[in-house]
């Protein structure tokens, strides 16, 4: 599902954000990765997600691979991706709904079933009820049950939730932990970066990676 | 293509919340374009009514040929017959001298009491000659190898004149369409522009979600296409009023100028203005949305 192998990033300014990076994760694995401010999280989602490309070594996500020049594959790429944002990026002067439907739009996804999707979505996150309430109404955590929504909505093989846990209190952050979870199965993988490691203490079967200057280390949790 | 139909009506919504969300600047720009399709409208209306004149006018292009009164009628006729077949001439008749004095009174009006004081009819019969105006000079030509012919009296200086007149507004009216276009076209890429910017972030996101760049694009292509057709069509309305005025206080003081029928006139402006609204509306929006990604 994705296989890094070396993977530096430089951005144009000089900085090195990460740099020798080796992983792979399967389908129907969880990965946490946690780390301080700046330690590369971030840049390391976005390599996935092909919103940046590797300056060193090759990376292949979901058998494609992450390179400059590939605008149509790298959009296909996306397209299988369930991305939270860590500012959730919901759009302003639309409804919950009509976010989470957004999604999709562009996903050869019959109206009638688009709507059904955005629909489940919505009640497994728990938001039915806001379902059509315009975004800038929602509170923090509401909002970010919709970002989880339309993610998941889109049935993604990969799911990349960016410091969901920030901002929340334990009891919260780990509602939310479990929410993302939960949406692993056998063909979806779900990472999740927090620079919280404590919240991840006890989970089982996942994978850790702990980032330190843009640099990683593997470890077993559970 | 079938995710095009699946979000029409996705489209139109985005559209009106592009345009809502800078309502002022997009009313503004309506009128703008409105204003400057409304000058395309009237120009492109007087660009037809002058054609419509000169073709009037040419089409009684006419010279009348004197001949000498001491030949007989039969001569007269001879003549005629040659007349007719020079190439360029569509009609031939004569004009008696007393249907030639009709017509000067006719002209004259209440001013005809001055023929009164002719003791005799001072006007000579003629022969009345049709002519298709680009064959002037061939038959003005023909004309002098023939006998019996006293004088020639062609009406070239007006003619000419008309077709300058012609020339100018033709000109005129390329000059102001070239000059509406470019107008359009930098008013409604700018507001495209401006939309982008307004829009970057739900742009941003919809692009790491993976949307295809038509996707993104085509609310955009709307807004514009409908701020140029709005505009067309409060230019058209414009048009038409201002043209219904124009025909009444023609009408009155004017009414040997030979106009066009106002409805077709109208139905023609409303054509040209809405086509012409649509493709710049269009075009300017490409012309942003290209500005706007290569930025």
């Amino acid at each position: 599902m994705i296989e890094a192998k070396d993977v530096g990033l430089r951005y144009p300014d000089g900085t090195l954000a990460l740099k020798n990076i080796d992983l792979r994760v399967e389908p129907g694995e969880i990965v946490y990765i946690t780390g301080s401010n700046g330690s590369g999280k971030t840049s390391l989602l976005k390599l996935f997600m092909g919103a940046e490309y590797p300056t060193m070594g090759s990376l292949k996500v979901l058998g494609q691979p992450v390179v400059k020049g590939q605008a149509a594959a790298i959009r296909q790429l996306r397209m299988a991706i369930g991305p939270v944002f860590q500012e959730f990026r919901l759009i302003k002067g639309r409804t919950a709904m009509e976010n989470v439907m957004l999604g999709m739009r562009f996903l050869d996804i019959p109206p009638g079933q688009l709507k059904k999707n955005a629909g489940d979505a919505l009640v497994k996150v728990g938001l039915e009820h806001k379902a059509h309430s315009l975004v800038e109404n929602l509170s923090w955590g509401e909002s970010q049950r919709v970002a989880i929504a339309r993610a998941v909505a889109r049935k993604p093989a990969l799911i990349l939730a960016d410091e969901p846990t920030g901002n929340l209190d334990k009891d919260n952050a780990l509602k939310i932990l479990e929410l993302l979870t939960s949406f692993k199965d056998k063909k979806t993988a779900v990472i999740i970066t927090t620079h919280a490691p404590h919240l991840i203490e006890g989970e089982k079967d996942a994978k850790h990676i702990r980032m330190e200057k843009g640099s990683m280390n593997w470890e077993r949790l559970g | 293509m079938k995710n095009f139909f699946y979000n029409a009506a996705y489209f139109l919504k985005e559209a009106k919340t592009v345009i809502r969300l800078n309502l002022l600047s997009n009313i503004f720009s309506l009128f703008s374009t409105g204003l400057i399709f409304f000058i395309l409208a009237m120009v492109i209306s007087c660009w037809w009514i002058s054609a419509q004149v000169v073709k009037a006018i040419q089409e009684e292009a006419e010279i009348n040929v004197f001949f000498d009164e001491s030949i007989g009628d039969g001569d007269v006729m001879q003549l005629l017959g040659k007349i007719k077949g020079i190439e360029g001439v569509r009609e031939v008749r004569v004009v008696a001298e007393d249907e030639a004095y009709d017509r000067m009174a006719a002209i004259l009006g209440k001013e005809a009491r001055v023929l009164e004081f002719f003791d005799d009819n001072p006007f000579s019969p003629f022969i009345e000659v049709k002519i298709y105006l680009e064959k002037m000079d061939t038959v003005l030509e023909e004309l002098g190898t023939l006998t019996g012919i006293q004088h020639v009296r062609d009406n070239r200086a007006v003619l000419d004149r008309l077709r300058n007149i012609a020339g100018v507004l033709n000109s005129l009216g390329y000059l102001v369409v070239a000059a509406v276009g470019i107008s359009t076209l930098v008013i409604i890429s700018h507001i495209i522009r401006l939309g982008i910017f307004n829009n970057r972030e739900p742009i941003d996101t919809l692009r790491l979600l993976g949307a295809p760049e038509f996707f993104i694009a085509f609310p955009f292509l709307l807004v514009g296409l409908l701020l140029t057709l709005g505009g067309g069509m409060l230019a058209a309305a414009l048009a038409a009023f201002a043209l219904k005025h124009v025909y009444i206080q023609m009408a009155g003081p004017l009414p040997f100028i030979p106009l066009p029928p106002r409805e077709a006139l109208v139905s023609g402006m409303i054509i040209v203005v809405m086509s012409l609204s649509a493709i710049l509306g269009i075009v300017g929006s490409l012309f942003g949305l290209s500005s706007a990604k290569s930025n």
